[in-house]
């Protein structure tokens, strides 16, 4: 499959006036293509941040992070939004879909930002990801017309519709009740199918069960990585 | 082409923002309303009262025109009187040849108010003895259908023809008559007429002369001039050689007061150092109405610019409440790919939106008062409308709420640019 990720002596620093608080601690990862991955641990372990800098959406205060063969832990910050538009998607504990937009809106939301954005295309590929997640009937929508499984799903149409390298899932059925928790990790699951790797940051041990490698962290550290 | 396509999705995200938040946005624009309306408004009805302003100096000869009229001693000079002479056709001679910024002298004699018949129709106005040079100076003419003007011919042969202003043709002829051929007794002397001269439209203004004598508005008087040539006058009427005035015409504006010092300068030494004379120009008029523009340009620019500060201050404040209720938007929009550019475009889109819409509601709003103005006016003054709606200056009215919504636009947007995608998210 190849390798997508390769961290290295990952750290995080926050500083809180004269306290530092070390998010990550020294981090060493190798992510493949088409893994299903979950990273599990405590709140305030570093699941977040972790993700937030390996979806370039935040930057190590040290370490090596090769992406696809690229180094990619200094980079400018448009291009990150790049590697953001075109190379992973996110799905988030509370949706974060736009209330203005419509369904259909939403999901080419993620298009839009490309140099070769183009409306016609951005909502072709929209219909298909929403297909891809069953919720080509809602198109016209609005988020808050939907339930939160459909909101989900919406939200992983909308991770998706760029054909990404991975997506990073942060809780991402926190809001979730029984029913829909299980339909959405399948969801998620099925990408792997595409050759999408999936990153699910949870702490809740059931929901790290449905994933085939399951990382757990504490205190900013890797504490255990095993296959399941 | 590439902003371009950028720049489409922001404006129609902003048009719907403005549609989401229609009061907000309709008070935000409350500024840029008034400021746009009241730019246009007043730059429309300045516009139109110095278009009124110019045809009145225009029509007394414009300000390349000075006149010199004849007076009566300074008391100091009283017992030197017969040192001079009086304004002669010397002097014209003399002007000719030592001033040459003076491109055109009129002499004057005015014989006075006196009684002009044609077959039983009379009427009383004001006669005048003149020269060919009287239209350049005048700013008049004689339409060729109309005849000629007094020529040259006779000036030398103090001929006895006769042109007429509009009004007093009209009086002393009947409608189907045509005056020219016709002879006329003027002061009981016969002339033939041989011109009529170009109409002077009566202007907005009802200006009434402080020269005119009898009271009679300008513009009447001015059409109801009876012109014989000037050596006739002397010879016929005034039996001496004295003049009443100088009508002079100079090239350019600018030469006015140099033109104005070399003249006294001239008239005095001919005149052995008697001020017997005295020049004017149309300069104060001009000025007084100069002063009165700069002033209504500058109290109403002002009103107009402080409410487009307001205006813009307006913008930004709805601009940064927006952005403030907006901060997970902009983080999500950060997250799937979005630059600072990105959200730095769009939201100065919003503004520029918010204050096109309001510019254009502004000039809607002018409309409205340069009617109201108008209806005023003509209420005041029947004659004409005094101001009419430029699209030059609608198109100013709208850049100046452009510009204004772009530079209130520019912080917010920055701000929003330069958000932290993963606080934003992290945003209540
Ligand atoms: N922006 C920040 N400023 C300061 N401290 C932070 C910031 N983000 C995270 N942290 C701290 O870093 C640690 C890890 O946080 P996070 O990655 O969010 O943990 P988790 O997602 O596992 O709950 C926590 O102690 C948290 O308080
Ligand atoms: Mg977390």
């Amino acid at each position: 499959m190849g390798s997508l990720f390769t961290i290295r002596g990952l750290r995080k620093a926050y500083h809180m006036g004269d306290e530092t608080v070390h998010a990550l601690d020294g981090v060493d990862l190798d992510f493949e293509r088409g893994e299903y991955i979950a990273i599990l641990g405590p709140s305030g372990s570093g699941k977040s941040t972790l993700m937030h800098i390996l979806g370039f959406m935040d930057q190590p205060t040290e370490g090596s992070i090769v992406f696809e063969g690229e180094e990619v832990s200094s980079l400018s910050a448009d291009r990150r939004a790049w590697y953001r538009s075109n190379r992973v998607g996110f799905v988030f504990q509370s949706f974060n879909l736009l209330p203005r937009l419509t369904v259909l809106e939403n999901v080419a939301l993620t298009l839009l930002y490309r140099d070769d954005s183009n409306r016609e295309t951005n909502e072709a590929a929209a219909k298909f990801a929403l297909e891809r997640v069953g919720m080509s009937h809602r198109l016209d929508h609005r988020p808050s017309q939907l339930s939160g499984g459909e909101r989900q799903r919406v939200a992983i149409a909308r991770a998706i519709v760029g054909n990404p390298s991975i997506v990073f899932a942060d809780e991402p059925t926190g809001n979730l009740d029984v029913k829909n928790v299980d339909r959405i990790l399948d969801l998620l699951g099925s990408l792997l199918a595409e050759g999408i790797t999936v990153v699910l940051v949870t702490h809740d041990l059931g929901v790290a069960a449905k994933a085939r490698r399951v990382i757990s962290m504490r205190a900013g550290k890797v504490q255990e990585d095993r296959q399941q | 082409m590439k902003i371009f396509d950028r720049l489409r999705p922001a404006v129609i995200n902003g048009l719907r923002e403005l549609q989401a938040n229609k009061v907000r946005s309709l008070l935000s624009m409350s500024g840029i309303i008034l400021g746009v309306a009241s730019l246009v408004a007043m730059v429309t009805v300045v516009q139109g009262m110095v278009g009124n302003f110019r045809q009145f100096v225009d029509a007394m000869g414009g300000i390349e025109k000075i006149a010199v009229d004849r007076q009566s001693l300074p008391k100091e000079q009283e017992h030197l009187a017969e040192l001079s002479e009086g304004m002669t056709l010397r002097d014209v001679e003399q002007i000719r040849a030592t001033i040459p910024l003076i491109r055109n002298i009129s002499p004057e004699v005015r014989v006075g108010y006196e009684k002009v018949v044609y077959e039983g129709h009379e009427a009383i106005t004001l006669i005048l003895g003149c020269t060919p040079d009287y239209l350049p100076v005048a700013k008049r003419w004689v339409d060729p259908e109309q005849g000629r003007f007094i020529s040259d011919l006779d000036i030398l042969h103090r001929t006895d023809v006769v042109v007429l202003g509009s009004s007093i043709a009209a009086e002393l002829f009947p409608p189907n008559v045509d005056p020219l051929g016709k002879v006329i007794r003027v002061k009981g002397k016969r002339f033939v007429v041989v011109g009529l001269l170009n109409n002077i439209e009566g202007s907005g203004m009802q200006v009434r002369s402080a020269n005119s004598k009898g009271g009679s508005g300008m513009w009447r008087w001015r059409n109801s001039g009876v012109y014989i040539p000037v050596s006739t006058a002397t010879a016929k009427f005034t039996g001496n050689d004295h003049l009443t005035g100088l009508g002079l015409r100079i090239g350019d504006a600018n030469d006015l007061q140099n033109t104005v010092d070399q003249l006294e300068r001239s008239l005095l030494q001919m005149h052995n150092g008697l001020k017997d004379f005295n020049i004017s120009t149309n300069e104060e008029t001009l000025e007084s109405f100069r002063k009165t523009e700069s002033a209504f340009k500058l109290s109403l620019g002002g009103v107009a610019g402080i409410s487009l500060f307001i205006g813009g201050i307006g913008i930004m404040n709805v601009m940064l409440a927006s952005i403030n209720e907006r901060i997970r938007e902009i983080g999500v929009r950060k997250a799937v790919g979005a630059r600072g550019s990105d959200l730095f475009l769009q939201f100065l889109a919003e503004a520029a939106v918010i204050s096109v819409m309001g510019g254009i509601i502004g000039l809607s709003v002018s409309m409205g008062i340069v009617w109201l103005m108008n209806f005023i006016l003509i209420q005041a003054i029947p004659t004409q409308a005094v101001a009419t709606l430029d699209w030059k200056i609608m198109a100013q009215g709208l850049g100046f709420s452009v510009i204004v919504g772009l530079v209130a636009g520019v912080y917010p947007a920055l701000r929003a640019a330069k958000l932290d995608p993963i606080e934003a998210l992290r945003h209540e």
